[in-house]
C-alpha cells in the first residue's frame, strides 16, 4: 500500500508470509484442539496457550485479507480514477477547441464539478493558453470553481489554503490575481510563497496594460512591500515569462529599490539571458555594496555582453579589494575586447585568491589567439608558481596541453 | 522528381508524460488535418516506437520522469542519419536560456513554451514539416536516376 511501483510483487510477497504464518498457526491450533480432545491441552496453561494461537492466526488471518482487499479495491480506484480523468480530459480538451455551441455531455450548468474534473481542467490550463485557455477558464468561472478555490485559499485550513492557491496558479484566473496579491502580506511564509508564484504566472497570461494601476505596477508594487525571502522573489519573477523583462527594467531603474530586491533582479535578468538589459545591469557594477557589484558583473558574464560604457569599470573591479567581486569581475572580462582586458587580467594570474586566478586565466583563454600566447607564456615562465600551475590546468581543460607537456611544466614527475 | 507530400500526411510523434498534453496535441493535430499521429506518455517506450512509426516530426516534452528529453533524443540521436533532417520540436515550460541552449545543441530544431498557443504551435509545426520535406526532396533529386530508393 503506500507505494507507487511494485505493488504486484508487494501483495504476493505479502500473501506469502501471511499465508504461511496464518497456515503454520493453524495447524498449531488444530493440533491443540486434537490435543485438548485426547488430553494433550489439558490443563489450564494450555488453554490460555491454545487461545493465544488461535487469536494470533485469525489476526494474522484478518490483517492479510485486509491487505488484499485493499490492494483489490485500490486497483479499482485507481483505473476508475483514470477513466474519469480520461473522460474529462477529452471532455475539457473538446470544449476548449471547439468553442461554445457545441454539443457537450456533461458538466453543462452551474452544478459542482467532481474533483477529477477540476484536476484535469487544471492540468490542462498549465498547457494551453490563448482562445483555448480562455474557454476553460470560462467554463471554470462558470461552474464557480474560482469562487470555491478563492473561498478556501482566504480561510479554512492550512492544506486546504494551500491547495487552492495552487489550484488557483494553475488556472491563472484574471480575477484570482488581486486576491492573490493580497495574500502576499499572510502572516504564513508559505502562504506567501505560494502566492507569489500563483500571481507571477496569472500576471504572465494577462494582457499588457500601462499605467499606474495596472496589474504589472500592482505585482511590482506588491513585492516592494511584502516580506519575501529573495529566492521567492526570483522564483516568481522566472515564472512571469515573456512578461519579466518589463518588470525586471522597472525594478531596476528605481533608484529607491532595496538592495536584497536589486541583488534578485540583477539575478533574474542574468538566468533569464535578457541581453538587451546590459547597460541597465553595467549600471550596478560601480555600486557600494559589494554583493551588487558582483551580482552586476555575474549577469553581464550570463548575458554574455559588456556594454562599452562599463569596460572601464569592469577591467578596474578586475582589481576590486572584495575577493568576489574580482572573481566576477575577472569571468565577465572574457567579454571585454582582448588588448583592453589582457593588461587587466594577466596580473590577476598571481593573485591571492585561488578563485581569482582561476577567474583570470580561464577569460584570458577565452581572448583568442593573443590571450590564449599570454596563459602559455603564464605556463611556461611565470615566476609565480600559483601562477603557473592555475595557467597548465587551464590550458589542459582547454585541450591546449597535452598532460605530458602540463608535468613537464609544473614539474611534476 | 518526388512528388510533394502533403502536410497532412506527415507522420507525427508526441513524447510527454503528461496524458493531458498527449490528447490536447492529438486534438489540436487531428483538427487541423494530419491523420498520422502516435503518441507515448512511457518515455522509455518512445525509441521502439521511432523505429516502428519513422516519424517526420518528434514533439518531445523535456522534464518527464526516469527518461527525460535530453535522454531521448541522446537515444534518437544514433537513429537519425548525419544527412537527415528529422526535426524535434520541445515542448517545455522552462524558458531559461541554458536550457534552451542544452536541448538546441542535443538535437532540437524549435521550441514551444507551455502554456502553448494553439495556432503557435501548428505554424512551428507546419515550418519544420515543410522544411523536412524540402529537405527529402533535395535529397531524393541528388540521387542519380535509378538509384533512388
Amino acid at each position: 500500500m503506500w507505494r507507487r511501483y511494485g505493488d504486484a510483487f508487494y501483495t504476493l510477497l505479502t500473501l506469502a508470509v501471511f499465508g504461511f504464518e496464518t497456515i503454520a498457526l493453524g495447524g498449531l491450533s488444530l493440533s491443540f484442539l486434537l490435543g485438548g480432545a485426547t488430553g494433550i491441552a489439558s490443563t489450564p496453561v494450555e488453554g490460555i496457550l491454545l487461545g493465544v494461537v488461535i487469536s494470533t492466526a485469525s489476526a494474522l488471518a484478518l490483517l492479510g485479507l485486509y491487505l488484499l482487499s485493499y490492494h483489490f479495491v485500490s486497483n479499482l480506484r485507481d483505473r476508475w480514477q483514470i477513466e474519469q480523468l480520461d473522460k474529462w480530459t477529452e471532455w475539457w480538451v473538446g470544449l476548449a477547441l471547439t468553442g461554445p455551441g457545441e454539443p457537450v455531455d456533461a458538466g453543462s450548468g452551474r452544478r459542482r464539478l467532481p474533483r477529477v474534473a477540476v484536476d484535469s481542467v487544471l492540468s490542462l490550463l498549465e498547457a494551453v493558453k490563448g482562445e483555448e485557455g480562455d474557454r476553460l477558464k470560462e467554463a471554470l468561472a462558470g461552474h464557480g470553481v474560482d469562487h470555491w478555490f478563492l473561498r478556501r485559499a482566504r480561510a479554512g485550513h492550512l492544506t486546504a489554503r494551500l491547495d487552492a492557491i495552487e489550484g488557483l496558479g494553475k488556472a491563472r484566473l484574471p480575477q484570482a490575481f488581486d486576491p492573490l496579491l493580497g495574500l502576499l502580506h499572510h502572516a504564513k511564509p508559505v502562504v506567501r510563497r505560494m502566492s507569489a508564484r500563483a500571481a507571477a504566472v496569472t500576471l504572465a497570461v494577462l494582457p499588457p496594460e500601462p499605467g499606474p494601476d495596472s496589474p504589472q505596477a500592482r505585482f511590482i508594487q506588491a513585492i516592494k512591500h511584502a516580506d519575501l525571502q529573495p529566492g521567492v522573489v526570483q522564483e516568481a519573477l522566472l515564472l512571469l515569462e515573456t512578461r519579466a523583462g518589463p518588470i525586471l527594467r522597472e525594478l531596476l531603474a528605481d533608484p529607491q529599490l532595496s538592495d536584497s530586491l536589486h541583488w534578485v533582479a540583477l539575478e533574474t535578468v542574468g538566468r533569464l539571458g535578457l541581453a538587451d538589459m546590459a547597460d541597465q545591469v553595467a549600471a550596478s557594477s560601480d555600486h557600494p555594496d559589494p554583493e551588487l557589484r558582483a551580482a552586476s558583473f555575474r549577469c553581464l558574464r550570463r548575458l554574455g555582453s559588456v556594454p562599452e560604457t562599463a569596460e572601464a569599470t569592469l577591467l578596474h573591479a578586475v582589481g576590486d579589494e572584495v575577493d568576489f567581486v574580482r572573481v566576477q569581475a575577472a569571468h565577465a572580462a572574457a567579454f571585454v575586447p582582448a588588448e583592453a582586458a589582457l593588461p587587466a587580467l594577466e596580473p590577476r594570474l598571481e593573485d591571492a585568491s585561488w578563485w581569482v586566478r582561476r577567474a583570470a586565466a580561464a577569460s584570458l583563454a577565452r581572448l583568442g589567439e593573443l590571450g590564449v600566447a599570454t596563459v602559455k607564456r603564464a605556463a611556461e615562465s611565470h615566476p609565480d608558481k600559483a601562477a603557473r600551475e592555475m595557467a597548465v590546468q587551464i590550458l589542459l581543460e582547454a585541450d591546449e596541453l597535452t598532460p605530458a607537456a602540463a608535468r613537464l611544466a609544473t614539474g611534476v614527475a | 522528381m518526388l512528388p510533394t507530400p502533403r502536410l497532412t500526411d506527415a507522420r507525427i510523434l508526441v513524447v510527454d508524460d503528461e496524458r493531458v498534453n498527449v490528447v490536447l496535441l492529438e486534438r489540436i493535430l487531428e483538427q487541423d488535418g494530419y491523420r498520422n499521429v502516435k503518441s507515448v506518455t512511457d518515455p522509455s517506450e518512445a525509441v521502439a516506437l521511432y523505429d516502428q512509426f519513422e516519424p517526420d516530426l518528434v514533439l518531445l516534452d523535456l522534464h518527464m520522469p526516469k527518461l527525460d528529453g535530453f535522454a531521448v533524443m541522446k537515444l534518437l540521436e544514433d537513429r537519425i542519419s548525419r544527412d537527415t533532417f528529422l526535426p524535434i520540436l520541445i515542448l517545455t515550460a522552462d524558458i531559461r536560456p541554458e536550457i534552451k541552449r542544452r536541448a538546441l545543441s542535443a538535437g532540437a530544431k524549435d521550441f514551444v513554451t507551455k502554456p502553448f498557443d494553439r495556432t503557435e504551435v501548428l505554424l512551428r509545426i507546419q515550418n519544420l514539416l515543410e522544411t523536412r520535406f524540402l529537405h527529402l526532396r533535395v535529397r531524393h533529386d541528388a540521387v542519380p536516376e535509378g538509384q533512388a530508393t
